[in-house]
């Protein structure tokens, strides 16, 4: 039996030659599985958050937007030194938007640490939470928007109309925030958002740690309550 | 650890590999012979310089996943404020998965880089095989399509204005062995595919 093993000529190096390279495979998926520890970038919870990315408006003028200078890719959970971010997708014509915007100023500065108690320290005490609009255009009729209708929106000054009423009247205070110029769509095409507003808590290593479509009711300043104290 | 070192690394084999399948390797051939006899046989040098390349090729990829995976996990593996980033690169999730099945495209290189892995050993241990000949074939045809994969890359690069310098490597690599494959079936057709076919020139002087 031996004999005929060495001498059959019936063998197929394919199959010698098949089998070496999946084991090289097989030692290559085993050596990424034990060195790293991929996370899927994405919008749900525990992804990490795609890139944001156009000109942003800060109240002053506009400049280019780097959306990772903010993460701190050593961060880890519990240190209160990080610097939460709070994406808000919206859009100046859409109603909602327009009706949300005054818990988003009262939000906004209060968790931005803006809002001071009597002693001039921040009523907030829980680590910072930097707020981000990306104002997108929507595809609907009469949502026609402009950096100009962003400026007016967030500043609450011009002649500009959002959602059929001056800018300029909309609920809440003005807005201290950056807004992100995306009626191309881009972002809220990257981060696939289904309608505004919609907004998503990301950790300060740029995960994601809340987003207002899996949120089964909890509005956004709940959710950093819950989980900024938390992680804190 | 500089990633440059890397990549020194894997452009010696896949310079060597080229240069076996090349004019360069039919001078070589003689003093090649002397470490082993076998290689003055044009068929064999090309065969093993297939090999190479495809060899690189595979672990291109297989660390060009690694640093995707590193940069998913909020590491910096090849960042640079030059053109030359891979991080910027492979880090883009608008771009480092392919758009039909979301598959990295380091996996994919793995898959591809495996698959000629494959047919360059079956085709090297077995040249005259019945189903070498379609087989080199088979691997020409992939290393073909893989350019349009290589252009869309490409094109996305030239979109982010940064270049991966592991991806263009392995980009490299899939172009020699699409060479590789071409000469190999040359090699077929002027009847130097066999060992007992005539030596290189250089033997014969």
């Amino acid at each position: 039996m031996r004999i005929r093993m060495e001498s059959d000529e019936e063998a197929d190096v394919r199959t010698d030659a098949g089998i070496k390279i999946l084991a090289m495979f097989f030692v290559a998926v085993m050596v990424l599985a034990f060195t790293t520890n991929p996370i899927a970038t994405g919008t749900k919870v525990g992804e990490r958050a795609p890139t944001l990315e156009g000109k942003a408006y800060n109240g002053g003028g506009w400049t280019e937007f780097d959306m990772d200078s903010y993460f701190t890719s050593n961060w880890t959970k519990g240190d209160s030194n990080g610097t939460w971010m709070l994406v808000d997708f919206m859009d100046t014509d859409c109603p909602y938007c327009v009706r949300s915007a005054d818990d988003v100023s009262t939000y906004s500065d209060y968790f931005m640490k803006i809002r001071k108690d009597g002693n001039g320290n921040p009523e907030w005490q829980g680590p910072t939470v930097m707020f981000v609009a990306s104002a997108t255009q929507l595809d609907i009729p009469g949502h026609e928007s402009s950096r100009d209708e962003i400026i007016a929106f967030r500043d609450k000054t011009g002649t500009e109309e959002c959602d059929g009423s001056s800018c300029a009247t909309r609920p809440g205070a003005a807005h201290n925030f950056i807004y992100i110029d995306d009626l191309d769509q881009d972002n809220m095409k990257r981060w696939k958002v289904a309608g505004t507003p919609s907004y998503y808590l990301i950790q300060p290593d740029g995960i994601v740690a809340w987003s207002s479509a899996e949120a089964n009711g909890e509005s956004f300043y709940e959710a950093i309550g819950r989980l900024t104290l938390a992680e804190a | 650890m500089n990633q440059n070192l890397f990549l020194i690394a894997y452009a010696l084999p896949l310079l060597f590999g080229l240069m076996l399948m090349t004019r360069a390797g039919e001078s070589a051939g003689p003093s090649l012979a002397k470490r082993n006899p076998l290689l003055i046989h044009a068929r064999r040098r090309h065969m093993l310089g297939l090999n190479l390349v495809a060899l690189t090729g595979f672990v291109v990829s297989v660390h060009t996943l690694w640093i995707s995976n590193k940069i998913s996990e909020g590491g910096n593996v090849c960042s640079s404020a030059t053109v030359f980033s891979c991080d910027d690169v492979l880090g883009n999730a608008a771009y480092n998965t392919d758009p039909v099945f979301g598959l990295s495209w380091g996996l994919i290189g793995m898959g591809a880089f495996g698959a000629l892995l494959f047919i360059t050993q079956s085709v090297g241990k077995e040249p005259d095989a019945l189903w070498a000949e379609k087989y080199l074939k088979y691997g020409m045809y992939m290393t073909g399509a893989g350019l349009a994969v290589i252009a869309l890359l490409v094109s996305y690069e030239v979109e982010m204005g940064k270049i991966c310098q592991f991806c263009t490597m392995a980009h490299i690599s899939n172009v020699i062995a699409l060479f590789g494959f071409w000469r190999a079936t040359q090699l077929h057709d002027k009847g130097e595919w066999k060992d007992d076919a005539e030596p290189t020139k250089v033997e014969k002087k």
